[in-house]
């Protein structure tokens, strides 16, 4: 960032970098290089192998075929259609479920069977659940973190940065002291039962940790400044006079709200959106701590390809469709906001 | 440009040299004092058990962690990093004499080798321990929280009998959960085949239903805030838990009927390590009774060094999840290669439905 704006000082805005522009740029450039691309250069070369039978590395060049072997292939989309489909081939495969009712006693009882049609592979149903987790938590942080910005946004100028500090405050500790933090708290001889139960508002602890509820609530605790912090910056930028003038014409507080601070403070918003969702469909290790490891999430499951399962080309695969997924993403959000800023 | 901002950049560049230099790991071998990398287990090698080596050989221990057998193999074949002296359990012993990584051990010539169990030597992995020294053993048995469950739980099969829905913890352990489904029905934990694994699909989908949460780093700890009940866990943290509820029988272990894993993690020396002699010396110095016996206080595993063991507390000499009693069935793994693909695949599929 620093030297991004180095460069821009020292050549005209709108002008192209000059040769000191460049070097001052080289150190970004060079990681980005050594980082970013050749990284992904690799685990795309390496999605379309196959893996080491004893190793699970992948197998760059096969050794050649023996007498009565057949060859195999080197390449191969192979682990891509192991992602989409099952064994047999198919997408979408319907089974049979116990619906469970909870009788008098408490117990529950199987009453029937339904038919449930999901995705075969198991995943895409992994990918599914990592979009509709992170997918919550992001709504959840605009609905949290919205108005909080909003707060810190038009307090006074003196106790602003006292209130950016304190949403800072957690990112002082390290994530896993964090996470450990609510698996205290959620227990089941957790701090919150123990205060519910005290409060006589429940009279047995119940389960809140090991939920996918505490999944999202762990990506939701993470990923919030991350979503408070770019709305802020609208936020502040937003000229009140606008805001004034439109209450002045009549416009009630939830019209001047849809029709004059949204539209404002909206590139806040969709780049709070882009910091938490991106990052939350990817992550791993709050669902084994909060969730138990039972809502896997396919961060998890990509670190596994790497450890236990011993299949890197298709934790590669995973690793790139996770990537693709969202630059398709991202592609279409821009193209869908030019059309927009064209029609307006 | 002005004296101060050369300076500055002078301080810069060495400070960015020194970090590069602190990275990289053969500037650590290059250090004139010599040195031993330690790739171990986290929590399971005492810090007074280094710093004692250190103090005694003026040989300066490098540790690294690994919390799985799986993420040490992958970075000790991705090569990089040089290691002396790594841990693996039984299985990945078996596979990296198999790929011929390991140097091998006069093992009988290591000073204080015959303080070692006959039951914990020559086992199928390594016969005649020409490549490996046993470090602990252990086993995955059951859990009872005896103050909240009375019934007599005497295998898997009783586990997962459906009374103690939610109140499971088990091991975030694919293999292993297999391996449970597998003694169920009397199939080897080695036999994994694709008929096999169909044939414990449809019980461990049962299972599955019923845990409440997968662990393998710390179940004790959901033990003892009460987020579980009954669950199948590493010895070691069953004796933890023996332990910590001192006489009060309160934790209960038990092996169980079907029959149950046996692990045993080794001391071996990764193929072309420069170091083999100060690794041969830390295996000789971890082999005295007076220093087994502060791993096994620590780490309350089942400790192969019978000299140790006479130094342990009776408490800890009785401690019913370190040194079982009667005659249990056990059975260590083997490598099974691919299969373990296959494994993964199952168990994704069923924890994802």
């Amino acid at each position: 960032m620093q030297v991004a704006a180095a460069a821009k000082s020292r050549s005209a805005p709108g002008k192209k970098p000059g040769v000191i522009g460049w070097l001052l740029l080289a150190p970004m450039v060079l990681w980005l290089l050594a980082f970013v691309v050749a990284p992904t250069a690799i685990l795309m070369v390496a999605s379309f192998t196959a893996a080491d039978d004893n190793t699970g590395f992948p197998v760059y060049r096969q050794k050649p075929v023996e007498d009565g072997e057949t060859a195999k292939p080197t390449y191969s989309l192979s682990n891509y259609k192991r992602i989409i489909v099952d064994d047999e081939g198919k997408l979408l495969a319907t089974e049979e479920e116990d619906v469970v009712q909870i009788d008098a006693n408490g117990d529950e009882q199987v009453v029937g069977t339904k038919k449930v049609t999901r995705f075969a592979a198991p995943y895409l149903r992994v990918f599914g659940y990592s979009l509709l987790y992170a997918g919550i938590a992001t709504v959840l942080c605009v609905i949290i973190g919205y108005p909080v910005a909003w707060f810190i946004g038009r307090a006074k100028e003196s106790s602003r940065n006292l209130l950016l500090m304190a949403v800072m405050i957690p990112f002082w500790t390290s994530f896993l002291i964090r996470t450990y933090a609510w698996v205290t708290i959620l227990a089941e001889d957790g701090l919150m039962n123990g205060m519910l139960q005290y409060s006589k508002i429940i009279s047995e602890p119940f389960q809140m940790l090991y939920t996918p509820g505490a999944v999202v609530l762990g990506l939701v605790y993470n990923y919030l400044p991350f979503m408070i912090l770019p709305i802020y910056g609208s936020v502040e930028k937003l000229d009140n006079s606008l805001v004034e003038a439109a209450l002045d014409l009549g416009a009630g507080p939830v019209r001047a709200f849809q029709r004059v601070i949204l539209p404002l403070t909206r590139p806040g918003i969709v780049a709070g959106i882009m910091l938490v969702f991106v990052p939350a469909v990817g992550m791993f290790a709050i669902s084994s701590l909060m969730g138990g490891g039972k809502s896997p999430m396919i961060g998890d499951v990509i670190a596994g390809q790497f450890f236990a399962g011993r299949d890197w080309p298709f934790g590669s695969a995973l690793g790139m469709t996770l990537v693709l997924m969202f630059v398709l993403a991202f592609l279409a959000t821009s193209r869908l906001r030019k059309a927009v800023a064209d029609v307006e | 440009m002005n004296t101060n901002q050369n300076r500055r950049q002078a301080i810069f560049a060495l400070v960015s040299a020194a970090a590069l230099a602190a990275l990289s790991p053969t500037a650590l071998a290059q250090s004139a004092k010599p040195v031993l990398n330690l790739f171990c287990w986290s929590e399971y090698v005492p810090e007074a058990v280094i710093k004692g080596f250190e103090k005694e050989t003026g040989i300066k221990v490098n540790v690294e962690n690994y919390d799985s057998n799986e993420k040490m193999l992958a970075k000790l074949l991705a090569g990089g990093a040089k290691y002396d002296l790594i841990q693996p359990s039984e299985y990945v012993v078996e596979s990296l004499i198999k790929q011929d990584k390991l140097e091998p051990i006069d093992s009988a010539a290591i000073e204080g080798f015959k303080n070692l169990d006959p039951k914990a030597l020559n086992m199928p992995h390594d016969p005649g321990n020409k490549y490996s020294v046993p470090w602990m053993l252990g086993t995955v048995g059951i859990v009872v929280n005896t103050a909240k469950i009375k019934d007599d739980v005497k295998g898997y099969a009783d586990v997962f009998s459906g009374k103690y829905k939610k109140r499971i913890v088990v091991l975030d352990d694919n293999r292993e959960i297999v391996t449970w489904a597998f003694a169920t029905q009397g199939i080897s934990a080695n036999d994994v085949t694709p008929e096999n694994l169909a044939k414990v699909k449809p019980i461990i989908k049962g299972w599955l239903k019923q845990v409440k949460a997968y662990d393998s780093d710390s179940p004790k700890t959901k033990f003892l805030k009460g987020d579980v009940d009954i669950g199948i866990v590493w010895s070691g943290e069953a004796a933890t838990l023996w332990k910590e509820s001192k006489g009060s029988g309160k934790f209960k272990y038990v092996l169980p009927a079907e029959g149950a894993h046996q692990f045993v993690d080794s001391l071996c020396i990764p193929k072309g390590s420069p170091r083999k002699e100060a690794a041969l010396k830390f295996i000789s110095y971890i082999l005295r009774p007076e220093v087994s016996k502060l791993i096994s206080e620590d780490f309350p595993y089942t400790n192969p060094n019978l000299e140790a063991r006479k130094l342990l507390s009776k408490e800890d000499q009785e401690n019913p999840a370190s040194y079982p009693s009667g005659d249990p069935k056990l059975e260590t793994f083997k490598d099974i290669g691919k299969a373990a693909r296959d494994i993964d695949k199952m168990m994704t599929d069923l924890r994802s439905q």
